[in-house]
């Protein structure tokens, strides 16, 4: 079990002796038990910061959004940004490090360990505890332990933690300056990509009317856009808003850009959308599983995500966030990858 | 087979690289081979340019197949290029049937620039894999 004062200890540290210009990490929200995302810059602020089973985002989303506005601001600053990292938020770090969104000596990564845990699901949690109010959830080795009016509870872990957490390979930051919790890298609760492979156990028309059902739901909101730290094209190639207008901008010039799909929120723009989406992820995804923890209307995204990476796990040798100086996916090739399906 | 399937003629999308397929579908043209008509070629630099993005939207705008055409394994003009078009397709191919697209109606070659009656043939053989499956409206933009 990982002790928040150790988390606390180094990111007062880090600040008190100026080797980081801030550290990002998560601390208790204004919504009952849940964690919510902190960049702290005051020593003093450290003791904000809480570690437990509701720390679900994927920090690495702010390292982008502060290259943005260090870019928008047009400033170089001289020290690094310390983050607090789980296995995934260390791999998606390690993904943007490989594609020079940052160096390396611009990040100063506080690993975290999830040992034999990870995240819980709030719906998970409800369920098993009746309607009583959480207070907290800490997560001590394949236990969970709620805190609730009533008193303490404990519940086996793997029934209330998130999908993408039972099915995780690497809990474990590699990829870190100091890490907090043991290495259990070979822990297995579920195997992964169990719930791709019931899915594609469906037939073909199965698997349309699925898709049908889960598409149709979808309102647009790019939810899965904001909050991934892959999406961080200021450009995106299907959404048109998002295309940049400066007064000097013609009409014409607007009204010419290719619109590769539509903004609208029926059925084949959808799909359209998310197959696209999915595509630009392959071989970076790192399956953090932020996307469908978002979706307001509760699609599975990450079975996509995850056919991509098993796809490219399994055919081309190749791990998303292994490596920051290895190529990229889609950009390298082997001799002997498949072209059976080629006439 | 009613009258109105026999009369379904499907609509191709053809992605073909100027350095092989292009020149190759060509060469069909003026070996004067008869193949079906139903292929609108579109010629690419390379079949490494494609983005898989090319390829949904043609579905989006209304193909009801899609054929991707480059040079052999090792003929590339860019050295690499189809080997880098050979990773990205095979992705989208499986992405597309993972979603419920039929898998016959997206289609990959190698056509060289000497080979017209090959280009001839896979064109005939994906129109008459095509016209078993009819229209394709699962991917078809919906603008009503």
């Amino acid at each position: 079990m990982i002790d928040v004062q150790s988390i606390r200890d180094a990111a007062r540290d880090l600040l008190a002796k100026g080797e980081v210009r801030a550290v990002i990490g998560y601390r208790r929200g204004s919504r009952g038990m849940l964690a919510e995302p902190v960049t702290i810059t005051d020593p003093e602020q450290a003791d904000e910061l809480v570690w437990d089973a509701t720390c679900f985002h994927n920090l690495a989303l702010y390292l982008v959004e502060d290259r943005k506005a260090l870019a928008h601001a047009q400033r170089t600053p001289n020290l690094p940004i310390a983050i607090v990292a789980k296995g995934c938020d260390a791999r998606a770090i390690v993904v943007l490090m490989q594609e020079h969104y940052f160096k390396r000596e611009d990040v100063y990564i506080i690993g975290v360990s999830c040992e034999g845990g990870g995240v819980l699901v709030e719906y998970k949690l409800a369920r098993l505890l009746n309607g009583a109010q959480a207070l907290s959830a800490v997560i001590d080795g394949a236990e969970l332990v709620v805190t609730t009016l009533a008193g303490e509870v404990r519940l086996p872990a793997s029934e209330v933690m998130a999908d993408r957490c039972l099915e995780c390979r690497e809990p474990f930051p590699k990829e870190h300056n100091v890490v907090f919790g043991e290495d259990q890298t070979s822990r297995q609760l579920v195997a992964p990509f169990t719930a791709l492979a019931r899915f594609e156990a469906l037939s073909e028309a199965d698997r349309w009317a699925y898709w049908c059902r889960q598409f149709e739901r979808c309102i647009r909101c790019f939810a899965c856009r904001s909050v991934c730290p892959m999406c961080y094209c200021d450009e995106c190639v299907v959404d048109s808003i998002t295309f940049p207008v400066a007064p000097e901008t013609t009409a014409e010039e607007k009204a010419n850009r290719i619109r590769w799909i539509e903004r609208s929120a029926v059925r084949s723009e959808n799909i359209t959308y998310h197959m696209t989406r999915a595509m630009h992820l392959a071989g970076r995804c790192i399956d953090c599983g932020e996307c469908e923890r978002v979706c307001p209307v509760n699609i599975p995204l990450r079975l996509l995500n995850n056919k991509m990476e098993r796809e490219a796990r399994e055919h081309f040798g190749y791990e998303p966030g292994a490596s920051i100086g290895g190529p990229s996916l889609v950009a390298s090739f082997r001799d002997d990858d498949p072209g059976q399906f080629i006439r | 087979m009613s009258e109105e399937e026999q009369a379904y003629e499907p609509k191709i999308v053809a992605f073909l690289c100027k350095w092989c397929s292009s020149a190759g579908s060509d060469l069909a043209g003026v070996s004067r081979i008869q193949y079906p008509a139903n292929a609108t070629p579109i010629t690419v630099p390379c079949s490494g340019s494609i983005s898989p993005l090319y390829i949904l939207s043609a579905f989006n705008k209304g193909a009801d197949g899609v054929l991707l055409s480059g040079c052999h394994i090792g003929d590339c003009h860019y050295i690499e290029g189809n080997y880098l078009a050979r990773r990205k397709i095979y992705l989208i191919k499986e992405l597309l049937e993972m979603v419920g697209v039929e898998p016959d109606r997206f289609r990959m070659s190698w056509v060289s620039a000497a080979e017209g009656a090959k280009y001839a043939q896979v064109v005939k053989d994906f129109v008459a894999d095509l016209k078993p499956l009819g229209p394709q409206n699962k991917l078809k933009a919906d603008r009503t």
